[in-house]
């Protein structure tokens, strides 16, 4: 895949790594999310309710950690991602304030039909330790 | 709400929204998105693709009154056009999957977004562990 701009479907290779979006989440991040959102689970914003949650404390949302893969797939695949991107993810294990994850993926796979490529990848999400928090797959229907 | 007597194919929201700018800026500076240019910084008005998500996923949460506890295990999404900054969409929610299983109840929530002249913008599917009442 061709570095500083989206791919097109004849630059590409099986194996070629999505861009990695790193960001370390901030218990303000989430105030911010579940504004902007509307998601103001408990277990998003109150210690004590958190504390007493399966997490045991503060987390922050998944969608909001997901998005870090739709922004490694925008600089990836620009346009064709936001016109015909297909995501499917598990969310693994919680991201808890404080804590730097770091979105990343490869293409696995590249079917070409007429004037375009569908590109498979392989996405998710870790931390910097190596524990996965989100798993999963996208395609993108990619023109020649 | 009694969780046990939601049944695939019940619609459980439906909702018009016109995403506005606010909304946009509010959710690029949360998600800390700068892959481009988004909503009214960009020529095209283009509306993060999650952004509409999120904003279906929004209505799941209000019109299901998802209880405390929840967890969010899993996601879909299926991007069909890009949506700009002014745009109306409808969102309906319908129930694929009800169950129970080792005593949590795993709900998928159908989403369905489609433009103001009935074009499907995308669709999405959230499976929601819900705690066993």
């Amino acid at each position: 895949m061709t570095t500083g701009g989206p791919a097109s479907g004849t630059s590409m290779t099986v194996g070629d790594p999505l861009p990695d979006v790193e960001r370390t989440v901030t218990q303000a991040d989430i105030n911010r999310y579940a504004e902007a959102s509307g998601d103001r689970n408990p277990v998003h914003l109150d210690p004590v309710a958190a504390a007493a949650s399966v997490f045991g404390t503060r987390v922050a949302h998944g969608m909001m950690v997901a998005a870090m893969i739709s922004q490694s797939l925008t600089e990836a695949f620009g346009a064709a991602w936001i016109d015909s991107g297909r995501l499917k993810i598990r969310f693994k294990a919680p991201v808890k304030p404080g804590e730097t994850v770091v979105s990343s993926g490869k293409v696995t796979g590249l079917h070409r039909d007429g004037d375009g490529t569908r590109a498979d990848c392989q996405v998710g999400v870790s931390t910097k330790e190596g524990e996965a928090v989100i798993t999963g797959t996208a395609s993108v229907w990619v023109e020649d | 709400m009694d969780y046990s007597t939601l049944e695939p194919g019940q619609v459980v929201s439906r909702r018009t929204l016109t995403i506005d700018q606010q909304t946009v800026s509010s959710y690029v500076t949360a998600v800390a998105d700068a892959s481009r240019p988004w909503g009214e910084e960009a020529a095209d008005k283009t509306v993060p693709p999650t952004a509409v998500a999120t904003l279906g996923f929004r209505c799941i949460i209000e019109d299901l009154t998802i209880p405390e506890g929840t967890v969010h295990a899993g996601q879909e999404l299926e991007f069909e056009r890009p949506t700009r900054v002014g745009e109306s969409l409808t969102y309906e929610a319908t129930i694929e999957q009800n169950s129970v299983r080792r005593g949590s109840r795993f709900v998928t929530v159908g989403m369905a977004v489609q433009d103001s002249i009935g074009r499907k913008v995308m669709a999405g599917k959230s499976l929601l562990m819900v705690p066993a009442g």
